[in-house]
């Protein structure tokens, strides 16, 4: 009973600091925003993933009326695939404004086509987005240090320090007391915003718990640390700005200085091919083939398609089927340089959450965009979702032309369909 | 005059004295210095890198082998975009804008491979770059050194003395100003000597001084904040909070709201969302490769009566040729028209984020320095659209040489002999040489004058704030 009472009389004090109520109304404020913000990106883009589902099968039906064979039909027709928003993304934009989360593939080869982005608007993304990770993650901190920077400092500057001390049961218990209303309180106006967002798009308990987690254990951090700071002997005789350059200074490290560096480490650490490469690969491969003989681009097909070698036989004139062979020549040519790509990618993002344990706004950012499935792994598990997806039109199409099978329109409307895919 | 360098004399030695303005002096400085040197590294082998490839794609190009016109076209073309020389301080969008397209004949593509993509995803925030230190740390230094130059006095009772002694109260102010300044432009030394290597690489010598010249203006005008807060409160731990929350609206804040609104106020539709509208319109031009598509049914009769012949084979001119050059055209023209309403739409939004700079001086000088350096969206999209006009010129040609050089009959033969159906490599020589230079001055100064607008505001008004907590001590 004594840790509520004692609660309540530091709430009553702190509470009656007219300046301590205006940082925790902007915080409320700020949080809202963000929720707002965020949740009205990932309103816009979840409906224009149905308004595209929706303009896609109408014009892919409209192409396929015109067709009369399945390689003009699997050259004009083009699929939608998409990664929609979890339910939490709003919370976390992370990585979705830098790679692409749709995408309209053909059976041409998909390494001349994956790469194409429909990103944000550059100067945007530039900018950076308001969103409720960031400010967990990066404003979070400097919060707290406003907050509780003069715990010590500002009752030992009003001249009631000594009083205080003696008065106190145990001395410890009355920082540590006014330290957890003071965050608990920075809590409550940071996380009801954000639990009405989760309400509002319907996230999961678990996956709202959890970040709900993070954004504590981030207050925690801070709350520990200051808590620590000022009762070390040497902050003890820093006035109230000493102590809070201090602690800025330590901010400027973990959010500043330490990501951006490792950034450039990172950079140095892990080669990757040049994205440019891969591109050249395949065109060279592609763009050969109509000038080699037909057997190259056979024998380097049947290699991982011994299945059609005795349906290999030109006709007189244009062949598709010669054709998306050497366009599947073309993607197995770029393979290797397009998977050391997407494993340097990989690579720096893990490197990058090790190196995100020197710092907890990193860390933090990190941790919800992962829960939020905005990271880049999840970026990349789209780009594999495409590939697969991709092989499934050649697997759907690839029996139908090398059996010479009579166009019917009805077949058509076996085509896979990326709704399969798009699942983890 | 002797009062004011006196004063500011005693405000150095004071910084002297105590540790936190040094060590932010110190710690300011070396950053500066060390994110200049790592970022014009960085963006010396980008341009080399760049020019580089640019160099092997021409050849490449040049070194093809005989071939159907036609196949030139779609074995396209890379071009990549060359950064300018200021980009050593300020890359502005380039690490989030692919540096480079491949061009082909019938499509328009994006750029790719934004280094963005490629990245650790640790820089969203803070970056190594001058800009974002200048813009965004250098304020919260002055903060640290200057928050109490005033108010210290004040809570010692020494401006009291000082006032009771003559001291005129703006020669004060303006000393400790002076003094304020003196240390932000020491932070600001590297990017001096950042500007005047970009001089030497080729910039003209007005753009870098008026560059320098912008955040000369910035520092002011946060020297001149720090100074009048200091000056209108009563206690140095007031003046210090009331400065560092001042410090999070202006230079992380407002920046991103304006970011995040401007994305939900003008919506753009997306490239993809578009790229429907351009596909229903292309459909109407009829397709190229098929010159016996009831499109091009009239381009058939006017070139029958203009050369007087009755049949497409007696034409003395490829009509396959021309058929790709007469489409190609009509379809260039649909593409031109949606990209540039996209572009359209992308200014709009961005042009709404700077608006955000009559709230926050460091969005102003943010606008102000990518349009100075050239590395703002304006400059991207030129480069998209002179890349455009170098795809529409070597399809073009290309076409043109399939449709005087390329004999009709071989053309229409080209499955059963397909060597025969060729056009001697010489012919790749159309196409010219790519390389991408920022705008000129002129262009440049004008475009960053609404944003040099705001930043004379906002030292305008610092100048009344200077004037008023004068007012106010008095």
């Amino acid at each position: 009973m004594k840790f509520f009472s004692n609660i309540t009389r530091e709430a009553r004090f702190l509470f009656k600091q007219k300046y301590l109520v205006g940082i925790l109304t902007a915080v409320f404020a700020l949080s809202l925003f963000s929720v707002w913000s965020g949740l009205s990106e990932m309103q816009t883009q979840s409906s224009t993933i149905e308004r595209l589902k929706e303009k896609d099968r109408v014009d892919r039906e409209n192409v396929l009326a015109k067709q009369s064979g399945y390689g003009s039909a699997a050259y004009y027709a083009f699929h939608l695939t998409y990664s929609e928003p979890s339910n939490l993304a709003f919370a976390a934009i992370g990585q979705r404004d830098v790679f692409p989360w749709k995408h309209r593939i053909r059976m041409l080869a998909i390494e001349g086509q994956i790469y194409e982005t429909d990103a944000d608007n550059p100067e945007l993304s530039f900018l950076g987005r308001f969103d409720f990770a960031f400010l967990v993650s990066v404003l979070l901190p400097l919060f707290v240090i406003l907050l509780l920077h003069d715990l010590r400092s500002s009752e030992r500057e009003a001249g009631r320090y000594d009083l205080l001390i003696t008065t106190a049961v145990k001395q410890k218990y009355l920082w540590l007391t006014r330290a957890f209303v003071l965050s608990a309180s920075l809590a409550l106006v940071l996380l009801v915003p954000f639990v009405i967002g989760a309400v509002i798009s319907n996230a999961s308990f678990v996956g709202t718990s959890l970040i709900v987690l993070v954004v504590f254990a981030h207050i925690v951090f801070w709350t520990l640390l200051i808590v620590w700071y000022t009762s070390n002997k040497m902050a003890l005789k820093q006035n109230s700005t000493q102590v809070a350059s201090a602690l800025l200074s330590v901010w400027l490290m973990v959010s500043v200085l330490i990501p951006a560096t490792t950034d450039v480490a990172i950079d140095k650490m892990v080669t990757s091919p040049n994205g440019g490469d891969i591109l050249l690969v395949q065109r060279e491969a592609v763009n050969d083939a109509w000038d080699l003989p037909d057997s190259v681009t056979w024998d380097a097909f049947l290699a991982t398609h011994p299945q059609w070698k005795n349906y290999t036989d030109m006709g007189l004139t244009f062949e598709w089927k010669w054709y998306y062979a050497f366009q599947q020549v073309g993607d197995q040519k770029a393979s290797e340089l397009s998977e050391k790509y997407r494993q340097a990618t990989l690579e720096k993002d893990t490197l990058a959450s090790r190196l995100a344990l020197l710092s907890p706004p990193m860390l933090t950012q990190r941790l919800m965009s992962s829960l939020a499935e905005t990271d880049t792994q999840a970026a990349m598990q789209y780009e594999q979702n495409i590939r697969a997806y991709h092989n499934s039109l050649r697997h759907f199409y690839y029996p139908l032309m090398f059996t010479r099978a009579e166009f019917s329109l009805d077949k058509m409307s076996e085509l896979p369909d990326f709704s399969q895919f798009s699942k983890k | 005059m002797s009062i004011i360098s006196q004063i500011t004399r005693d405000e150095w030695r004071f910084w002297k004295r105590t540790k936190i303005a040094t060590t932010a002096l110190i710690i300011g400085t070396l950053l500066a210095l060390i994110s200049a040197v790592v970022n014009t590294i960085e963006m010396e082998h980008a341009t080399h890198e760049r020019e580089h490839l640019q160099h092997t794609s021409e050849s490449r190009f040049l070194e093809q082998p005989d071939r159907h016109p036609h196949r030139m076209v779609h074995y396209g073309h890379y071009v990549f975009r060359a950064p300018s020389p200021l980009s050593i301080i300020e890359p502005g969008v380039d690490a989030f804008t692919g540096t480079s397209i491949f061009l082909e004949g019938h499509r328009q593509n994006s750029a790719m491979f934004s280094e963005q993509r490629q990245a650790s995803g640790m820089t969203r925030f803070s970056s190594l770059t001058p800009s974002f230190l200048l813009q965004v740390l250098v304020p919260l230094f002055i903060i640290l050194i200057g928050y109490a130059s005033i108010t210290r006095e004040k809570q010692a009772g020494t401006l009291n003395i000082m006032i009771t002694q003559g001291v005129n109260l703006s020669h004060l102010l303006f000393g400790k100003y002076l003094a304020l300044l003196c240390s932000g432009f020491l932070m600001l030394l590297p990017l001096v000597i950042s500007a005047i290597w970009a001089t030497t690489n080729g910039e003209s010598v007005l753009l870098t001084s008026s560059f320098v010249a912008g955040y000369v203006l910035y520092i002011l005008i946060w020297s001149g904040l720090v100074l009048a807060v200091s000056a209108m409160s009563k206690k140095s731990s007031a003046s210090f909070a009331i400065l560092v929350g001042m410090w999070i609206v202006f230079c992380i804040l407002i920046p991103r709201i304006g970011s995040s609104s401007a994305a939900a106020l003008a919506p753009s539709l997306g490239k993809l969302e578009a790229d429907f509208a351009v596909l229903e319109e292309l459909r109407k031009l009829g397709d190229g490769h098929n010159a016996a598509d009831a499109a091009f049914e009239q381009l058939k009769k006017n070139l029958l009566a203009k050369y007087e012949v009755e049949k497409i084979e007696d034409l003395p001119i490829n009509f396959r040729g021309s058929v790709a050059q007469y489409s190609e055209k009509k379809l260039t023209s649909v593409l031109n028209q949606f990209a540039e309403k996209r572009m359209e739409e992308e200014l709009s939004q961005a042009q709404i984020a700077r608006q955000f700079g009559w709230l926050t001086p460091t969005t102003a000088i943010r606008s102000f320095s990518m349009m100075i350096a050239g590395t703002s969206l304006e400059t991207h999209h030129r480069f998209l659209r002179e890349a455009e006009n170098l795809r529409f010129e070597f399809v073009q040609s290309l076409n043109k040489i399939h449709q005087d050089t390329l004999d009709y009959q071989a053309d229409i033969n080209r499955h059963n002999d397909d060597k025969a159906a060729r056009v001697n490599a010489s012919n790749w020589q159309v196409l010219s040489e790519f390389s991408f230079k920022p705008d000129a001055s002129t262009v440049r100064l004008a475009s960053s004058t609404p944003y040099l607008i705001q930043l004379v505001l906002w030292g305008v008004i610092v100048i009344f704030g200077l004037r008023f907590a004068v007012r106010r001590i008095s």
